[in-house]
């Protein structure tokens, strides 16, 4: 073993400890509670909060928006793959040629999909506006882990800048906007709980 | 521009501690900044300037909270945009949260993430109102109303007046001296409460309120002492203020052992009192709370008032208030009620819980400083009008009526603005 895989599993170690702090706090901070008498149902508004409030015919965020939205997707695709390739590396387990170059392919439009998202949001003046450095630092870490992660595939020479992205990335997110990936999960949730108990969501037909 | 006394920012973030769940927690820390929120927001799509993007709003709040409530803000706090709270924030905030922010709720339903933006942006005004800097016009709403019991500050005399003024009327009406608009009366089936615009501004909404009771041959009275439904400091953010308010309509209740408090047409009024009022006072009512729009709809269904359609022969349209359709649930409702009273009806594009902002909710029709903001977001909704053809605007919020009364003389719409039971009432077949 290399320093550098030992750096990216002590960097994957840390990441997850403080995720895992950052999910006991808002597991513990208490469920929702609400003195008002309900009118709706709560279950099937969560699950419309996860399923139908985000379907790209719904969403104005999504269906206004369709090619950010589909790089968005690409993108978040991508970065869930080159996690999953990461895994393998870590165990060691190598991944055979066929489905090297089908990854590699897909990895390659996710990254694109990434730079189009940072240069949109270089520029274009509303998001300029809306932006920190966070946000650029977190667009660029991800994209560069899935450049790296492609390169990895055919050349093990790119393993040692690959695991320093990866050890930069996994010690970054829980610092700036990336912790998103925890509390996404959360904020649907409220919001499903919000409208389901004021019968807003799931939406009546009429 | 320097940074706030010690004391004054602790009043600030204190919003941020004592949670009672993770709400704040999980919608606070979730926004990515992809700015796709931006064409949800009615002051966006009027003024396209990056302040009036809903994420701009919260990143105010946001910022706040990074700074004083997170590690990585305290230490680089510009790495993450974690904002002091110092004369500079404080003046962006008060314009963006206060004059640039109906709590429509409009963005939260399409933020990509799904961040309850109407409720940072509250958090934001509490925040304000926690330090002294709540707009003073919208205050002055709150002092009337705590001062007097009602935010237009009618005297009990001019209050009694007006309804024994109404009452004849309804007599000469329905032809019937023992018609009543009762007033104080214990143990009735309802405690209806009003708008203060009513008795002020538009009694014959409470003549025609009246009617329908009359017709239904409901057990109902009216306090003098609380019929006031609005709650400006539910805008403003000040819970303390906002406690005494609920909790004066809540003990009206038990003094009058009133079975059902009805609310009048008002959208923030009844989110005010029906679903935030219970957490504000933390305790549930022991009552039931239903707004008129569901009860006549139920009169309807249970046949217990008929109307007759051919009585209004022009083109009806339904503005949808936010606080009653998005916060509130209440969406068909009103239009089964449509269909029982008038022959016409056409929807605006889009309702129901899609609908535009009239540019009048969040407190803006008291802040007279964003008047110009608030005709200039309100054009969207003239023109959804100007599309439908309408003659008349049926809207169950009084507050709304006015902002469309506004934009009536301000885009010459030439339209009639209704409540809903006003149209009833109008339908009304009297046996
Ligand atoms: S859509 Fe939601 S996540 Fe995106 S910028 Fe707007 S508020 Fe933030
Ligand atoms: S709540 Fe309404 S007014 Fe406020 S930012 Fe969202 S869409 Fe705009």
């Amino acid at each position: 073993m290399t320093w550098y895989y030992w750096l990216a599993a002590a960097s994957l170690l840390i990441n997850v400890v403080i995720l895992l702090i950052h999910i006991f706090r808002l597991t513990t901070s208490g469920k929702p509670t609400d003195f008002s008498k309900q009118r709706g149902k709560l279950t099937p508004a969560i699950a419309f909060a996860f399923s139908g409030a985000m379907s790209p015919t719904r969403k104005e965020s999504a269906f206004l928006h369709l090619p950010t939205y589909i790089a968005g997707i690409f993108y978040h695709l991508g970065t869930f793959t080159a996690i999953f390739l990461f895994f393998f590396n870590l165990a060691q387990i190598s991944v055979n040629e066929s489905f090297s170059r089908f990854i590699a392919g897909f990895l390659m439009i996710s990254a694109v999909s990434g730079i189009g998202i940072i240069l949109k949001r270089l520029f274009v003046n509303r998001l300029r506006a809306l932006s920190n450095p966070d946000d650029y630092i977190s667009n660029i870490l991800v994209t560069l882990f899935q450049i790296f992660s492609v390169f990895i595939l055919f050349d093990d020479a790119w393993f040692s800048a690959y695991y320093i992205v990866v050890s930069l990335l996994l010690l970054y997110i829980p610092v700036g906007k990336l912790k998103h990936a925890v509390y996404f999960f959360a904020a649907r949730y409220h919001l499903g709980y919000f409208y389901g108990w004021r019968d807003v969501w799931p939406p009546k037909k009429f | 521009m320097g940074e706030l006394s010690k004391d004054k920012i602790e009043k600030g973030i204190e919003v941020f501690k004592n949670q009672k769940d993770s709400k704040l927690r999980a919608h606070i820390n979730s926004c990515v900044h992809c700015g796709l929120c931006a064409e949800s927001c009615t002051y966006y799509l009027a003024m396209p300037d990056a302040k009036f993007v809903p994420a701009y709003k919260v990143d105010l709040v946001a910022s706040v909270y990074r700074r004083y409530c997170t590690l990585t803000g305290k230490v680089f706090p510009g790495l993450v945009g974690a904002r002091k709270l110092d004369d500079a924030t404080i003046e962006e905030m008060v314009d963006l949260l206060f004059g640039a922010c109906t709590m429509c709720g409009r963005c939260s339903t399409h933020c990509s993430i799904g961040l309850d933006i109407s409720f940072l942006v509250r958090t934001g005004r509490k925040m304000l109102t926690n330090m002294g800097y709540e707009p003073a016009a919208l205050q002055t709403s709150v002092n009337t109303a705590l001062e007097t019991g009602n935010n237009m500050g009618i005297s009990d005399t001019d209050f009694i007046e007006t309804i024994e003024w109404l009452q004849e009327d309804l007599q000469m009406e329905v032809n019937d001296d023992q018609a009543k608009i009762p007033l104080n009366e214990k143990g009735k089936e309802i405690l209806y409460t009003l708008n203060p615009r009513e008795p002020k501004f538009f009694p014959l909404s409470i003549s025609a309120m009246a009617k329908i009771f009359y017709a239904a041959n409901e057990s109902w009275t009216i306090s003098t002492k609380m019929y006031d439904i609005t709650n400006y400091a539910y805008y403003t953010g000040n819970q303390d203020e906002s406690k005494i308010i609920v909790k004066r309509l809540y003990d009206e209740m038990e003094n009058l052992e009133a079975k059902k408090c009805v609310l009048a047409e008002c959208g923030h009024g009844s989110r005010a009192f029906r679903w935030e009022g219970p957490n504000v006072i933390e305790k549930a009512y022991p009552f039931e709370v239903l707004t008129s729009v569901e009860l006549i709809a139920q009169y309807i269904r249970d046949g217990r008032i008929k109307l007759d359609p051919e009585k209004i022969q022009e083109l009806v349209t339904i503005h949808d208030p936010c606080n009653l359709v998005r916060s509130g649930g209440i969406v068909q409702e009103q239009r089964f009620i449509m269909e029982n009273a008038v022959k016409n009806f056409t929807e605006m594009t889009p309702h129901g819980i899609e609908n535009y902002c009239c540019g009048g909710g969040g407190g803006q029709l008291a802040m007279s400083e964003y008047n110009e903001r608030r005709m200039k977001i309100g054009k969207l909704k003239a023109d959804q009008i100007i599309k439908t053809g309408a003659k008349i605007v049926a809207s169950p919020c009084h507050n709304c009526i006015d902002q469309l009364a506004h934009l009536n003389s301000t885009y010459k719409l030439g339209i009639q603005a209704k409540t809903i039971a006003e149209i009833v009432a109008d339908a009304l077949v009297l046996e």
